[in-house]
Order: C-alpha cells, then structure tokens, then sequence
C-alpha cells in the first residue's frame, strides 16, 4: 500500500513538472531540455532553507518559486536570439551548468554528498509525514498546477502562445510582444518546476545532483512527447505511464541494478516508436513540425 | 607547465576533432543534431573489448572490426530511423527526439550488457609516456593527434577533389538545387553517416585507450564535439578542427585555473557565448533576414 | 497631411540595393497600387514599413509619428498591418481563432487578468468574438468559423487573413498581392471588399502584378524598380507612361 501511494506521490510531482513543460514546449513551441534544471534549483532552494533557516514550508516553496522564476528568465532570454535546434543545445547547455554548479559549489550545495534530513514540511500546524498525507499535498499542488496551466492555455493569452508556436511572424505582425511571451513562459514554467522540486525534495528528505541530469530533463520531455504536446491530459496520462510502466517491471522480479537500465531503454524506445508512428504523442496536436513557411 | 597544457589541449583537441568532424559531416548534409552519435562512438570500444573476450587477438587486429561495427550501427539508424522520417517530411525537432531516444537506449544497452563500471582495452601497462619540449605524452595520445591531422586532411581533399565531396558540398548548400542537379541526396547522406560513424568509432576507442571507458562517456565527448562544430562555424572542415584545437586547448587552460570539475561548464559556457554573441557558423537555411 | 510618408528610404542586402531613395505620401482614405517588376524592392518597402526589416536610411512617419527602427508588433498596435506575400494563417487554429487574436488591446492576452480578473477578460473575448462572427459572416466565411484555417481554399484563406487585417483595427493596411493565384470569383469578392474600406475610414497600400485588379481598385498607382519610386499617377496614367512600358519589355 505504501509502495502504491508513494507511485502516486511521485506521479503527482511528475504532473506538475510535464504540464509545466508542455505550457513551454508543447504550447509555446519551444523544445527543451533544461527542466531538470528548474527543479533542481526549485528542490536546492527549498531544501537549504527548511535546513538552514528553518522557516516554515511555504515561505520554502516561494522563495524557491521566485529564485527558479529569475532562472527562468535567464534562460528564456537566450531563447530570443539563439534559433530552434541551436536552442535546444543552448537548453542542454544551462542543464549541464547547473548540475555542474549543484554538483560543485560544495560550500553552499554539499556537492555529491547532497543534503540529507531535509524537514517535512508543516503547513500551518499540518505536520506532513505520512505517505498519506504526503499524496494530499502533493496532490493539491498538482491539481492546482493542472488549473492554473489550463487557464492559461484556454485564455487569449494561450491563443498566442499557439500562434508563436505556428507562425512567429504572423503573431509579430498581429501586434503580439512575442519576447515577452516567450520569457514569461519561461519564468511560469520555471516557477512550477519549483514547486515541484520543494515536493520533491521534503518527500525524498534527501536531495542530491543526480536527480537533476541531463537525464531527468530528457526523461519530462519524453513525458511531454510521448504524453502529447499541446494536450494537458496528455502530460497527465504521459506522467502516469512512464512513471508506472518501469516501475512495474519490479513485478517481473527485475534486479535493480538493472532495472534502472531497462527504464531507460523504454522511455528510450518509446520516443523513437512514437516520432517515428505518432510524432503527436497520445493525445497531443503538436508534432514539433514547423509551419510550411519558412 | 605550459607546454602540458600546450599538449593536453593539443590531445584533448585531437579527440575532440575526430567526434566533431564526423558529427559536422553529419549536420551539414542530413541538418539536424544525431544525437545518437555519441553512442556510435561507445560502441566502438566496446565491440573491441567483446571481441577480444571471443576471440584471443590483440588489440590491433580486433580494431577493424569493432570500427566496422560501430559504422554499420550509426549507419544503420539512418537506414532504418531517419531516412523513413525524411520522406515522410519529419523536420529537424522530430529526428532530434528520435535521435535522443536511440542514444538512450543504445547507451543502456551497453550498460546492461557491460556494466557501468569503467572497462579497459588497453593491453599494455600504462606507460610514462615520451617526453616532448618538457611535457609528457604517451603513444597512445601522440597517435591519437597524427590521427587527428591525418583525417583533417583527408576530409578537406576529399570534399575538394572527389566526386562525392562535390555532391556533399551541394547537399550542404542546398538540398533542393542538389536535387534537381541530380543528386541523390539519401546516398550522399548515408555516405555521411558511414564516414562519420566511422570517425567517431576512430575517437571512441583512442579514448578508451587513453583512459580507458564507461558506457556514459558517448554523451560528454559528442556535446564537445558539438560545441567544437558551432563555434569553430559549422559550414567548414577546417573551421571545425579550429574549434575543436581551441577548445581543447581552452578547457586545459580553464582546467589549471580552476579545477577539474568544471571542466563541463567552461566548454557550456563558451558555447553559450558563441551562440548569443558570435554565431558564425549558423547553418544558413533557416536565417530569416526578412519576411517573405 | 499625409497618413504615410517615406523619405528616401535605402535598404542594402549584401551589396544588392533594394531600396534607393524611396519616397512617397499616401493620403488618408486613398487605395495606392505599387507595381513594378520582380525584384523592384515592394515587399521590402513593405517589410520596412512594418518593422521586419530596418532601413539602412532614410525616414517612414505614420500620422505623423516616425516608425522606421520600431519593432514590428509595436507598429501593429499603431494601426499598421499587413498581408504577407506567401501567405501566413495560424493554420492549426480556427478560422475564428485566427481573426480573434488580432483583436488589440485583449485584456485576456495579460497574465494578471486571466487569474485576478477573469471576467473582464471573458467579457472583452465575448464581445471580440462577437465582432469577429460578424466581420466574417459579412465577407462569406460564416459558414467556416470553426474549421480549421489549414481547411479553407486558398482563395478563402487570402480573404481572411484580409479580415484579420481589419480585426485589428488597422488604420493602414497593406496587401501583398492579395488576389494573386486565385479564382476569378474570389477576385472579385477582394476587390469589392478592397473597394468599401476606405468608407469604414481605412487606408489601402497594395502591391499587384495584375493590372486589371489594379485599375479597378486603385486612387493611384506608384510604379517602383530598382528600388525607387519612378513614377505615380491615376492607373491610366501610370500604364501609358513610357517608363513604365520600357520597364516591362525589358
């Protein structure tokens, strides 16, 4: 029972983090492969504040929401002048500098060693430790971060975003500021990732960089990919197979020393099967395709 | 000191140019990032490593083999992944994706079947190495660079002078006016990925014989190799092995002021700079100057 | 007082001239054809006018302000906009989508009012769509609104990436060969539709190849080559000069 709350809590946070990727990739049009970064930072933040400061969990998770969104902007920018594929580079890129930065800025960050003992999070008295508890919280934020992207994705804001994704110039010459869409993306996709990241990091009470590699950024875009780019649902029901489909190899009696390498040859062999049979994911309706023009 | 530096970068360079050149000669006919290169270039050292386990040879006979295999893998993928999305009009974001996903799984494959743990084809006890103007370099490295200089070569006159090196050229330019001249733009580029693979397997295993493998280390030296071709301008060969000698050259430098471990970093860093700043080398297909 | 004035505008592309010493007033109201043979430096002018490209010299003022050097989507929200020569739709959208995002000031494109005052916002879009219904249905594409723009023919697309033209508010309009490749029904239909803007206060600058649909619709033709005005008048005027005529047989 335990084992199936804790797949639960760990798709809820995987939720939080396709939807917030998809609002840039999916939606916006912009691949990329930096996310892990943005938690990351988001789970470093809230960690090293419950440890050192030890100020109350929220405060946590919006200092970190604020630190990531800046990082957001930082990467967004870039997005700006530095085109399509080159981008892609420029996002794998950042993620490389912050793991690197995580992963040596052992003064601050403890380094490979990670921060252990991170407190649970107490929300107004609500100490939360149980698993149990753990799946409320988490999932309050994911739904949460489910509604706030559908909102954003319905509105005439989201009616922009889809039109830079398809044809940039069309949206520039309809008047639309199309930088400060892009880095605004950025920033709510950051901040979201954030949150995620302090989930993250006061459910597992021990943080370190090798949950925040180039790996796991490829891993939440296969979600986004494989789930549906431009399809909220589909991040939802992306998160739920990729999280499961490996874990349910435990069943099979797999070791798991080798486990960890046949997850990866899945989502691995999903991405390939699905660009090649149905670039559009499950339930996505973008394929990555650029427009006919240009 | 600053002759090992000279050296190390000279050697890291040489390296760094053989997975670049293979991963330009790519990029400029098929236009997109194989990703998947950078399991090519693992393979290769560990077919070695396999084959020798089968058959008792030394490791100068087993060689061929395992570089063969490593090509027929990367040309392989083309065959049978890429080509069928090109005619099928995918654009360069869907090959990318497939491309990552095939690295994946090829890179976990190596590891189920080897292990993660560092592997060794060298046959000899590591040795001193000769000494040159007062900085060390083993045979193995000094190799690696006459290798380096050796194909550097080779490519620029074979993209001079034969037949296949006109036509690529023409592909690389433009894809469409190469066509109606009547090139067949799938053989140019599956001649593309064999040499290319074929150099990276070259790369794979001087590395591993330098200092030995592990199934991770395809991802680090291709986003080298990457970093070399976009700064050193992507549309020439000597522009390439330029970039590949600068950075080599440049995360020595940064490495004894600052430190082995931010070794990855520095080369992310310039390439960050040379993509906002200076990017010279941009493939010119998608520049939008205006408009239409 | 002219709506549009340039003054010598001169733009250069790796040592080819596209524009040299461009000048030009259009009047508010007018309907301006600009003709000249390819290459003539027109959908240039254009791309400077609408801030896709910057001119190397020279000034463009719209009622009275300069807009050479402003980015494109700020001269959008001036009243400048425009068709494009290969035509450009957000093709995945609807046909009602597409003319409703070119809608100004929509309260529901900021981030803080689709969460702190979504009514607002829900209201502006209410209104806009209504807006945009019935701008479509008055041009003959009431029947398409959901269908995806990607679903129209050619000709229809060209009509409605005109009518997002006027979702905008546009007071200066300017058409990339707005009847170019299409049926001679549909010509017709953008003519007439072309013809009744000056009355709902717009102003027209079109680029044309087809003479017939220039004389029909234009005030005055500009006729340009080699990146220089070389002659304007009324289209009859414009087609007799000997310039004009020398221009073509070349």
């Amino acid at each position: 029972m335990e084992y199936l709350l804790h797949i639960f809590v760990l798709i809820g946070i995987y939720v939080i983090l396709s939807v917030s990727l998809n609002l840039i990739a999916g939606y916006t049009g912009i691949l990329s492969i930096a996310h892990a970064a943005f938690y990351g930072v988001g789970a470093y933040v809230a960690a090293l504040m419950a440890l050192k400061l030890q100020t109350p969990f929220l405060s946590n998770v919006f200092c970190a929401i604020i630190l990531t969104g800046i990082f957001g902007v930082i990467v967004g920018v870039p997005s700006l002048r530095i085109r399509d594929d080159y981008f892609v580079i420029a996002t794998f890129a950042f993620q490389v500098i912050t793991f690197s930065v995580l992963n040596n800025w052992v003064s601050i960050t403890s380094g490979p060693m990670g921060l252990p003992a991170i407190p649970q999070p107490e929300i107004f008295g609500w100490k939360v430790s149980s698993h149990w508890e753990f799946l409320a919280l988490v999932g309050v934020f994911a739904v949460l971060a489910f509604l706030v992207t559908r909102r954003i994705v319905e509105s005439p804001f989201g009616r922009v975003l889809k039109a830079i994704r398809e044809d940039e110039v069309f949206a520039l010459a309809a008047g639309k500021n199309v930088a400060a869409y892009k880095v605004l993306v950025f920033v709510i996709g950051a901040a979201m990732a954030a949150v995620a990241g302090s989930l993250y990091a006061t459910y597992i009470t021990y943080i370190d960089p090798t949950s925040f590699t180039v790996m796991e950024s490829i891993f939440i875009i296969s979600i986004v990919i494989i789930g549906g780019a431009g399809n909220l649902w589909g991040s939802v029901l992306g998160a739920v197979v990729l999280v499961v489909l490996p874990e349910a190899l435990r069943f099979i009696g797999l070791p798991n020393s080798v486990a960890a390498n046949v997850r990866q040859i899945i989502y691995g062999a999903l991405l390939v099967a699905f660009m090649m049979w149905r670039p559009q994911g499950f339930l996505g309706e973008y394929t990555f395709r650029k427009g006919d023009q240009g | 000191m600053i002759q090992q530096i000279i050296v190390n970068g000279a050697i890291s360079g040489s390296v760094i140019l053989l997975i670049a050149i293979g991963f330009g000669i790519i990029f400029r006919s098929a236009r997109f990032f194989h990703f998947a290169h950078g399991a090519v270039l693992v393979v290769a050292p560990y077919a070695a490593f396999q084959t020798m386990k089968w058959v008792a040879l030394p490791l100068v006979l087993v060689l061929p083999v395992a570089i063969m295999t490593a090509t027929a893998l990367g040309t392989g993928i083309e065959v049978f992944v890429y080509r069928p999305l090109r005619h099928r009009k995918a654009g360069s974001p869907i090959l990318l994706i497939a491309s990552l996903g095939i690295y994946i799984v090829i890179q976990n494959v190596v590891s189920l079947c080897f292990g993660d743990d560092t592997k060794s084809i060298r046959t000899r006890i590591v040795s001193p190495g000769y000494d040159l103007y007062g900085a060390r370099i083993t045979g193995i490295q000094f190799i690696t660079i006459c290798v380096a200089i050796i194909i550097t070569v080779g490519i620029l006159i074979l993209m001079k002078q034969t037949k296949l090196g006109i036509a690529f050229r023409a592909v690389a330019n433009d894809p469409k006016l190469a066509r109606t001249a009547g090139i067949e733009t799938d053989s140019v580029i599956l001649w593309s990925f064999v040499l290319g693979s074929a150099f990276a397997s070259v790369g794979g295993v001087l590395m591993a014989m330098d200092t030995d493998m592990t199934p991770t280390m395809g991802m680090r030296a291709l986003m080298m190799g990457v970093v070399a071709v976009i700064i050193g301008d992507v549309n020439s060969f000597i522009g390439i092995a330029l970039g590949s000698v600068f950075l080599g050259m440049a995360l020595h430098l940064g490495v004894w002021k600052i430190g082995t471990q931010w070794q990855d970093s520095i080369a992310f860093l310039i390439l960050l700079i040379f993509l906002l700043f200076r990017p010279q080398g941009f493939l010119g297909k998608k520049i939008k100057k205006a408009t239409v | 007082m002219s709506l549009l004035s340039c003054d010598s505008l001169t733009k250069n592309f790796d040592g080819v001239e596209a524009l040299s010493g461009f000048s030009c007033a259009v009047k508010e109201g007018e309907i301006v054809g600009l003709i000249g043979p390819n290459g003539a430096g027109k959908t240039t002018l254009f791309n400077v006018l609408t801030g896709f490209i910057v001119a190397d010299g020279g000034q463009a003022s719209f009622q009275g302000k300069k807009i050479t050097g402003k980015p494109p989507y700020q001269l959008a929200r001036m009243g400048i906009t425009r068709t494009f020569q290969i035509l450009r739709l957000i093709k995945r959208l609807t046909v009602l989508d597409n003319a409703l995002i070119c809608f100004q000031n929509q309260p529901g494109e900021r981030l803080g009012n689709i969460f702190f005052r979504w009514r607002l916002s829900a209201r502006q879009e209410a209104a806009n769509r209504e807006e945009a219904i019935a701008l479509l249905q008055q041009y003959g594409l009431g029947d398409k609104l959901h269908d995806l723009a990607d679903a129209l023919s050619y000709g229809q697309q060209k009509l409605l990436s005109m009518i997002c033209c006027l979702s905008a508010s546009a007071n200066l309009i300017l058409l990339d060969e707005p009847v170019a490749g299409i049926a001679p029904e549909m010509i017709e239909k953008i003519l007439d539709m072309i013809k009744g803007l000056p009355a709902q206060g717009k102003t027209i600058v079109l680029i044309e190849h087809n003479m017939e649909a220039i004389s029909q619709v234009c005030d005055r033709v500009i006729f340009m080559d080699a990146g220089e005005k070389i002659c304007e008048g009324t289209p009859g005027e414009v087609r007799n000069d000997h310039r004009v005529i020398e221009a073509y047989l070349e």
